[in-house]
Formats: structure tokens, sequence, C-alpha cells
């Protein structure tokens, strides 16, 4: 996942102190910084364009104005954005269930010759975000981390709260419960 | 590498090569000028909610310096004074904190000096009706220090001469300054509760030499509680 630009670091920290004197200049370098990144996440757990918008500019309209917050979280700022995020996206599950724009029946996958395996140079983008759709919400977010994201085992950890060998050893399982899901797709 | 952990590989590389899916611009530049705004707004607040802080603090260390200074004032008060009522709650307090038969004498006799330098002054301002509550409120100080005296006679015989020795010293300090008051004053009122004052002062030396009885033992609380306060309530 290119494009997206580099993930958060130390540079916050002085920009954070002066978007709490509220220098909008500091704040519109840290929404630059991070709002493709979140509606890249928020795109990928919720598959709409309209409600990853509005979650995305909710989030980063929560980071920047609750950094009083921020201060007591013991977490990178990065971290925290991507907290907002995550808490964010479970709240829209709750009120409006999960969304998926295209229905799982109709997706058809790309089969190979040994129906053991699977045709991964055949499959699309949309094929692996609907199959992702069946992994369990922290499967679901530590491959988008990981993956789409482009964030290292140390950085989900810390967005996840855990250490980083349970991050691993999550992202082992979700990757086999994705081949899974993928294989009865084809079949 | 396992064929299980090649496969998930090759699968880790896949998901890895799928596009990133960005905002329009339309949504970038709606989401800036939400987020600018609110940004702004919470700097507003949170400079207002600094001041308001800010102000709080201020009032406080101004209230707490007024109430130390009318505590500092109040000590030199006279009956017929606005601080008057906070030198009692004062005295109180003080006699709160008095626990030995030694400490009990002395704060009841302090404050029996107290009321007796009240009362003069209220007589020099030609307020007999404070003056006379002031001797009272005097009398009341010195029984209840004859009854701290009597109360020790069961429990420390030399203790208790001790004490008594310091009440009798004190009671004719007062009843000297009493009597010089008596000879300077004109008004039949005042003359009158001076020498009452004196009368009871000399009974509470009949109190402290008295033995200790169930009824009296013990009756002397420090902050006014053998009397019904250590100094007279003021009128104005």
């Amino acid at each position: 996942m290119r494009a997206l630009g580099k993930a958060a670091s130390d540079d916050d920290r002085p920009l954070i102190e002066r978007v709490r004197r509220g220098d909008q200049d500091a704040a519109r370098t840290l929404y630059e910084r991070y709002f493709d990144r979140i509606y890249n996440y928020v795109y990928a757990r919720l598959g709409r364009a309209e409600d990853a918008e509005d979650l995305a500019i909710d989030t980063m309209t929560r980071s920047l104005t609750r950094l009083d917050l921020f201060q007591d979280q013991g977490v990178a700022f990065s971290s925290w954005v991507y907290r907002i995020a995550h808490n964010a996206t479970i709240d829209h599950y709750r009120r409006h269930g999960k969304v998926t724009l295209v229905p799982l029946d109709d997706a058809t996958l790309p089969q190979s010759a040994d129906p053991s395996e699977l045709a991964l140079e055949q499959l699309s983008n949309e094929d692996l975000r609907l199959a992702m759709r069946d992994l369990t919400d922290e499967q679901q977010q530590v491959l988008i981390l990981r993956f789409f994201q482009d964030l290292t085992a140390a950085q989900v950890a810390d967005i996840m709260g855990k250490s980083i060998g349970a991050v691993q050893a999550l992202q082992h399982r979700a990757l086999g419960s994705l081949e899974r899901s993928l294989k009865e797709r084809a079949n | 590498m396992t064929p299980e952990v090649e496969r998930l590989e090759a699968l880790a590389e896949r998901l890895r090569a799928v596009e990133a899916t960005i905002p329009s611009p339309a949504a970038k530049i709606r989401g800036w000028n939400l987020v600018s705004a609110a940004v702004q707004q919470s700097a507003t607040v949170r400079s207002r909610s600094h001041s308001v802080r800010r102000l709080v603090l201020a009032a406080a260390a101004a209230a707490a310096l007024l109430v130390a200074g009318a505590v500092a004032a109040s000590a030199d008060s006279l009956p017929d004074s606005a601080l008057y009522p906070l030198k009692g709650v004062v005295e109180q307090v003080r006699g709160a904190f008095a626990f030995s038969p030694s400490d009990r004498l002395t704060y009841h006799l302090d404050l029996a000096k107290t009321r007796l330098t009240e009362a003069e002054a209220m007589i020099a301002r030609h307020r007999v009706d404070l003056a006379s509550q002031a001797l009272t409120a005097m009398n009341d100080q010195l029984n209840d220090a004859a009854l701290v005296v009597q109360s020790e006679q069961g429990a420390d015989p030399a203790i208790a001469a001790d004490l008594q020795n310091r009440l009798l010293q004190a009671i004719a300090v007062h009843d000297r300054q009493l009597q010089g008051l008596q000879g300077e004053v004109t008004n039949p009122a005042a003359q009158a509760a001076i020498a009452t004052a004196r009368d009871r002062a000399q009974k509470a030396v009949q109190v402290a030499n008295a033995p200790a009885s169930s009824g009296n033992s013990g009756n002397s609380n420090p902050g006014g509680k053998g009397s019904a306060s250590p100094h007279p309530t003021p009128k104005h």
C-alpha cells in the first residue's frame, strides 16, 4: 500500500503542542498526515465510501479537539488516532449493523485447477475485501493495519493494546481464516 | 518454511498489493473545513476555561486572604465590633486543644483576663450593657478555672495546689483591677456590675477550695462547655 505516506512518529509531538494552542497550520499538517490513512482504514472495515468519509472526519475532529485526553493515554498519537477510528467503526456497527455493498452470494471467485489451491494472482482486490469480512473483528483489524496500512507489528501492538507476540499470533490465525474463507467462496 | 507458512506468506504479499483506497479531493476539503472549525472552537473554549479557572483561583486566594485577615483582626476586637463573634469562634477552637489541667487552667485564666480588658474598654465607651456582659463572662471563666482546680484535687493534690495558687493569684490581680475601676466609674449600673463581678470572683475561690464532688468534677470543659461561651454575646 503505497500512497498513504509515512506513518506517524515523534514528529507529531511539537505539532500537537501547537494544536493545543490553537495553531491551525499544525492542525492542518496532522490532518494531512492522517486523514487518508484513517479513511483507508475505515473504508476497509465498512466498505462504503460515504460512511468512511464521515467516520474519518469524525475521527480527525475528535483527535484534534480532545488532545487533553491524549496526554493521559501513554501511547503514540498515531495509535491513539487509530484507536478512535476503531471505536468509531465499532460504534457504527452497533448503530447500523455490518454493511456490505456487494451481496456475498453474488461474489464469484476464480477457481484454480486444484480446488485445494487458491489462485492468488487471479483474486481481485474486492474478492479479498469481501472475504475479509468473514473474519472476526480483531482478525480484520490486524490484517488491515499490517498489510493495507503497512504498519509494523510493534505499531499494531500499540494500537490494539497487545503484545507483539500476540499480534503475530493473531496475524497468523487471521491469514489462515482468510485463506479458508477464500477457498469456501471459490468452491 | 512449511507449505502452510509459504501459502500464508503469499497471501500476505497479495494483501500488501491491494491498492490503497483514498478519499476524493472533495471529501478531503469538506473534512478539513469541518475539522478546522472544530479545532478553532475547541481552542476558544479552552482559552475561556483557562480564564475562568484563573479567575476562580484568584477569587479563592482573595477569599482565603480575607478570612485570614478577619481572623487576625478579630483577635483584638471588642464586644461592640462586627468581628467580635469571630473572636469567640477562634477562642473555642483554641480551647479544643487544651488537654491537660494546666493547659485548661491557662486557657480559662487567659479568657477571664481578656473579658476584663473588654469590660474596661466598654466602660470607657459608656457601653455599660456590654461591660456587664463581659464581666459575667469573666466570672464564668474564673468559675470554670476553679472547677479545673477542684477536679484535680482528687487526682493529684500536688498539681492541684499549684493550679490553685495560680488561680488565686489571678483572682487577686483581677480584684485589684476591678477595685480600681470601681473607684473610677460614676455610673451606678456599672458600679453594681463591678461589685457583682468581685463577689462572684470570690465565690470562685470557694469553689476551688471545695472538695471535688460528682456534680462538679470534670465540669470544666475548655471551649466554653462549663460556661455557656468563652465570651459574651455582643449586642450592638
